[in-house]
């Protein structure tokens, strides 16, 4: 240090006592982050600190809000397990990064480096010759009683010759300043997009502090991940995928995110099927071959035949798929095996014998209680241990419970630990109690120190294996490192590597002056479905919504639902399961939901407002289904739904791309609003229609003011057939539909094939045709029943070519 | 021995079925100098649009079909001639229970004989008290492994009732046990169990029995369908040897091998994912006739 840098320092400790900021003191016999052993902030945190130390509270949590407004536009959320259901949860961002200096995570980055590649060599042995077994390395039990052991996959070669391509591993600063290793992740490792948006969302409270100081990107970590993926394709037209369990996942929105931001499809195991070795997606233009899988769900329920077989989110024969070596996947099936918490014990030796030199970073000190002279010495020190399950993946603060620490115990208790080691030592594992660093976390409004770990990745690329620079931590809800986990309320931070140089600017656009313009890949039909049956459902509500509002309407004008004409209405929406006793008829809600649900299997595909302005609707509507009374008030909440309703088909309709998955979004809603009006005016519009019906259709079908100008003549049933059924430019009538749907339907793939209308096509040409020769007098019940009969048809007809 | 083995499974399916990929095991294997394949094969009808063969981890030939276009009626028929030596029951060397473990710790191997396979809980069966103290009440201070073995097969042969009406293919051995009931799946299930529960690797084998006894004995329980036993890991020199708990007496030239596994699921003779909207019926027959 220079004598000025000293001075500085000396007058930062001077400003502490008692501030807010600068009042920030480690505890006692446990490393921090910001502060050395000596007390003093560390060089890449005083940027930081000053700054922060400069701002009131207001501005402090000004920048705070800025980034949780970020993370709640964004939508980002995890799901959380409750004893008896899940719920989405907001992220729980903690304000304050983690900064650490360039050179320490250089070294972090080559111990890292190290050790995956050593998972490597494991994984290859395990699932190959068996040599470390062979050799007295790894005891046989701990492999073969493994549940992570999968035995379909001995012997099978990974189509690029590599096990591994996309790890995580939990570290922690112990009280001596050094990095520990406390978990390996070699199955799906969640959290690297939330890695990504704790990024966005830290930036947008410290953009001045980041501008300033020269914190390494994340960016060119995936870029090169990326194009090793594309590398691996062995077909130009080979197409690559993230494999998510879907919505229910508590990590689903990450699977979207990454997706989208890498330019991937999305799919869940049912949008594949295996042909001939080969795994295809199943898309509306047909079968597409897949040569690459991210899979985010646990390989034993990838393969449902060979595999778990309860497993309902698989896809029958992809462990064939690999056998034949036409499909890479990331990472190998069973390559979880490597997160075993007792195989930890092993590490060290394994590394010598394998690749002639020590761990560089140390794993957490493990003991496996299945052999005798370990056995003893974590029964010896017991109160320097915590005991664990042996094939447990996750780190000992982190497994619900499962562990216990010694020291907690009683004497009396100690006496039956040493039984339970004996009777079922090969279950068990020891680990010497590693107590966490603390970083700063911003605590009732102030600098509080709280435990943490890292959660650093490794992507194999080009280049061999890279580090990510940075990670997410993961800071406890209190002093106690159990309390890390999120489900235990724990909140999670970005992590800035610091350089004393400027660093490399990457972002994964392309920065060629030339650029090509990709068209969109083939939709999943899964998708498609999910959006023919968004717009169905926003439809459908719509729908409701207007006949409610006109019922309502004139319930608050004559107070009395026995009127032919409400008592007509009622029956009518009896027979859709709408019931007008209820102001909002849980019918509707169910429908909102159904909306809710489809877009939500589709997030890849949906813009954040997109989705926000659906939630807002169907919060407005649970809220409203509390207080909304019948008559006014419900016509009121009515209108209020159809606006927040109109709001969200507007985003859709302004923003989002004219593509096949727009088309069958348009289908939907063409479909259900020209099926709403057909039964409404096969319902209403004959010689038996009770008083006021035809104004009532008019107003359900929004054309008052248009049949006001057009038919100069009091509402009658021919001019209000000929406006709502036949007429090719009200965007509410029958034909309007039909005609809009044929317009789409043209674009679809496969419309034609060898110069032949496809069935589908053909179907909504002859409907549309059937119906623009009609006059108003021909349109009898008769006809518009048959006509729902037909759309019906259509709709079937569609689910069979495109949807299956 | 030798045998003509004819295998006929049938199932008819409520409503028509698509996209049906399964896993069939029903070919027996050559085993070294317990059992010889002659000849087999192995033909369904209809016809699969997909077929592979292969040999699963635990060396059992199993055999992939693949079904695309919709059918009612899925018609699997084997046919084989099988040599089947007689096994002479050799002098006991097993260890007690209390030597096992050092002997299993010593077999420093994950092959597919390998007993580390045979020890924990499998997706089938998990660990179960219940049927631990049975078997702690049946195996005595003294006794070999097979001497236990054997013991438990007596016992569990003496204990239950054989009832095909009593359990299903997915009954679990808890259940089996509870009732006391069930085929050769239910009492090759309880025992592994047992065996499991005392530290003694054990693990399950498929096949098929003589139909019509030699003259003057009586007809085998399980002879009309597929049939399965238990296999256990006796220790270094004994290796391992087959029992047959359903109708107690030790697996012999009777009893023709198509599979070994941890349980029922890695041995299933078929095992399918298929979408369908409605059930199924099975009909398995079985005919298993000495050459003369």
């Amino acid at each position: 240090m220079s004598k000025k840098q000293t001075a500085e320092a000396q007058q930062t400790r001077d400003r502490i006592a008692g501030d807010s900021v600068f009042g920030y003191a480690a505890l006692p016999g446990i490393a921090d982050e910001m502060l050395d052993t000596q007390g003093n902030v560390r060089p890449v945190w005083q940027h930081l600190l000053t700054t922060i130390g400069k701002m009131d509270e207001t501005e402090l949590a000004n920048r705070f809000a800025r980034a949780d407004r970020y993370l709640r536009d964004a939508g980002v959320f995890y799901r959380a397990y409750g004893a008896k259901d899940s719920s989405e949860r907001s992220w729980p961002l903690s304000h304050i990064p983690v900064l650490i200096a360039d050179a320490e995570w250089q070294a972090v980055s080559r111990g890292l480096v190290q050790r995956v590649e050593l998972l490597e060599r494991i994984a290859a042995d395990i699932y190959g010759s068996n040599r470390l077994v062979a050799e007295g390395f790894l005891p046989p039990s701990l492999v073969a009683s493994n549940p992570e052991f999968l035995r379909p996959m001995v012997g099978v070669q990974p189509a690029d010759g590599h096990f591994l391509h996309f790890c995580s591993f939990e570290i922690g600063r112990g009280p001596d300043g050094n990095w520990w290793v406390l978990s390996d992740r070699t199955e799906a490792p969640s959290g690297a997009g939330f890695a990504l948006e704790n990024r966005v969302a830290t930036t947008r409270a410290f953009s001045d502090v980041y501008a300033e100081t020269h914190v390494h990107r994340l960016a060119g970590f995936f870029s090169a991940f990326r194009d090793e993926l594309q590398s691996r394709k062995k077909h130009p037209d080979d197409r690559i995928a993230v494999l998510t369990p879907g919505v229910a996942n508590e990590t689903y929105f990450e699977h979207a995110y990454i997706a989208r931001y890498l330019g991937f499809m999305l799919l869940e195991g049912e949008d594949l099927t295996v042909v001939d070795g080969r795994v295809m997606v199943r898309t509306v233009a047909g079968l597409k071959s897949i040569g690459v899988l991210w899979r985010r769900l646990d390989a034993s329920f990838a393969d449902p035949l060979e595999l778990n077989q309860s497993s309902h989110i698989g896809t029958p024969g992809i462990v064939e798929a690999l056998r034949s070596g036409s499909l890479s996947i990331v990472n190998s099936l069973g390559s979880g095996i490597l997160e075993t918490r007792a195989f930890l014990a092993f590490m060290p030796t394994i590394c010598r014998h394998l690749l002639g030199e020590d761990l560089l970073l140390p794993s957490i000190a493990t003991w496996w209680c299945g052999q005798q002279p370990e056995r003893e010495q974590v029964a010896h020190n017991i109160e320097k241990m915590v005991i664990g399950p042996a094939y447990s993946t996750r780190p000992f603060f982190d497994d619900n419970g499962q562990s216990v620490l010694g020291s907690s115990l009683r004497d009396t208790a100690k006496a039956s630990i040493a039984d339970w080691l004996s009777t079922d030592g090969a279950k068990l594992v020891g680990q010497e109690v590693v107590t966490l660093s603390t970083t700063p976390a911003w605590v009732n409004g102030k600098l509080t120190p709280r435990p943490m770990s890292l959660r650093v990745y490794a992507a194999r690329t080009l280049n061999g294996w890279k580090i990510m620079p940075g990670g997410f931590a993961r800071i406890g809800s209190g002093a106690d490192a159990a309390a890390i986990a999120m489900q235990a309320g724990g909140s999670a931070a970005d992590v800035w590597i610091v350089s004393e140089k400027p660093v490399e600017r990457t972002t994964l656009l392309p920065a060629e002056e030339s650029f090509t313009r990709n068209m969109p890949g083939s939709l999943p039909s899964r998708a498609a479905d999910n959006l023919f049956w968004l717009g169905r459902y926003i439809e459908r509500a719509e729908g409701a919504l207007r006949i409610l509002r006109a019922w309502h309407g004139r319930f608050a004008e004559s107070a009395d639902p026995g009127i032919p004409l409400l008592k007509d209405v009622t029956e009518y929406l009896e027979a859709l399961d709408i019931d007008t006793k209820e102001p909002v008829p849980a019918s509707l809600l169910a429908n909102i939901n159904s909306a809710l649900f489809s877009a939500s299997n589709i997030r890849d595909r949906f813009s954040a407002d997109g989705w926000l302005a659906l939630n807002d609707l169907a919060k407005t509507a649970r809220k409203f289904q509390a207080t909304v009374q019948a008559g006014d008030d419900a016509t009121h909440a009515m209108t209020i739904l159809l606006r927040k309703l109109a709001g969200f088909a507007g985003l859709v309709h302004e923003n989002m791309y004219r593509f096949t998955g727009w088309r069958f979004l348009s289908i939907g809603r063409y479909l259900e609003r020209g099926l709403h009006m057909t039964r409404l005016l096969g319902h209403m519009s004959g010689a038996d229609a009770p008083d006021g019906a035809y104004d009532m259709l008019l107003e359900i079908g929004d054309s008052v003011m248009t049949h006001r100008r057009r038919y100069n003549v009091n509402t009658a049933s021919l001019t209000v057939t000929d406006l709502l059924a036949l007429d090719p430019l009200n965007p509410r009538s029958i034909l309007y539909q039909l005609n809009e749907i044929k317009t789409e339907v043209e674009q679809l793939p496969n419309a034609f094939s060898n110069g032949q209308m496809s069935p589908f096509y053909r179907e909504a040409m002859r409907l549309h045709a059937g119906l623009a020769v009609m006059t108003p007098e021909a349109m009898t019940v008769e006809v518009y029943q048959q006509l729902e009969q037909d759309l019906y048809r259509l709709s079937d007809i569609l689910a069979q070519t495109y949807l299956g | 021995m030798l045998y003509d083995i004819n295998l006929k499974i049938t199932y008819a399916y409520e409503a028509p079925v698509s996209g049906g990929r399964h896993i069939v095991r029903v070919l027996p294997i050559s085993l070294h100098d317990r059992q010889r394949l002659v000849a087999g094969t192995v033909t369904c009808h209809p016809a699969p649009e997909e077929r592979r063969e292969n040999t699963d981890f635990f060396a059992n030939p199993s055999t992939m079909i693949l079904f695309r276009k919709a059918h009612e009626k899925l018609v699997i028929r084997m046919q084989a001639r099988v040599q089947v030596e007689a096994q002479a029951l050799t002098a006991d060397f097993s260890p007690g229970l209390a030597g096992l473990p050092v002997e299993i710790a010593n077999c420093w191997t994950l092959d597919a004989n390998s007993p580390h396979h045979f020890i924990g809980p499998s997706p089938r069966l998990p660990d179960d008290p219940g049927i631990a103290a049975y078997a702690r009440d049946v195996a005595e201070d003294g006794m070999t492994i097979r001497q236990i073995a054997l013991a438990i097969c007596e016992r569990i042969h003496k204990d239950f009732v054989y009832d095909p009406k009593a359990t299903t293919v997915d009954t679990t051995p808890r259940e089996a046990f509870k009732i006391k009931r069930g085929v050769c799946q239910d009492f090759t299930h309880v025992m592994i169990v047992a065996l499991r529960s005392l530290g003694i690797p054990a693990g399950y084998v498929s096949g098929f029995l003589r139909t019509i006894p030699p003259a003057g004995k009586e007809r085998l329980e399980g002879a009309d369908a597929m049939h399965a036993w238990v296999r256990l890991w006796c220790g270094t020199t004994s290796g391992w040897m087959e029992l047959d708990p359903t109708n107690n007496i030790p697996a012999g030239s009777d009893h023709i091998v198509v599979g070994h596994g941890r349980d029922y699921s890695d041995v299933a003779p078929v095992i399918g994912v298929l979408k369908s909207y409605g059930s199924h019926k099975t009909e398995q027959a079985v005919d298993v006739i000495p050459v003369k």
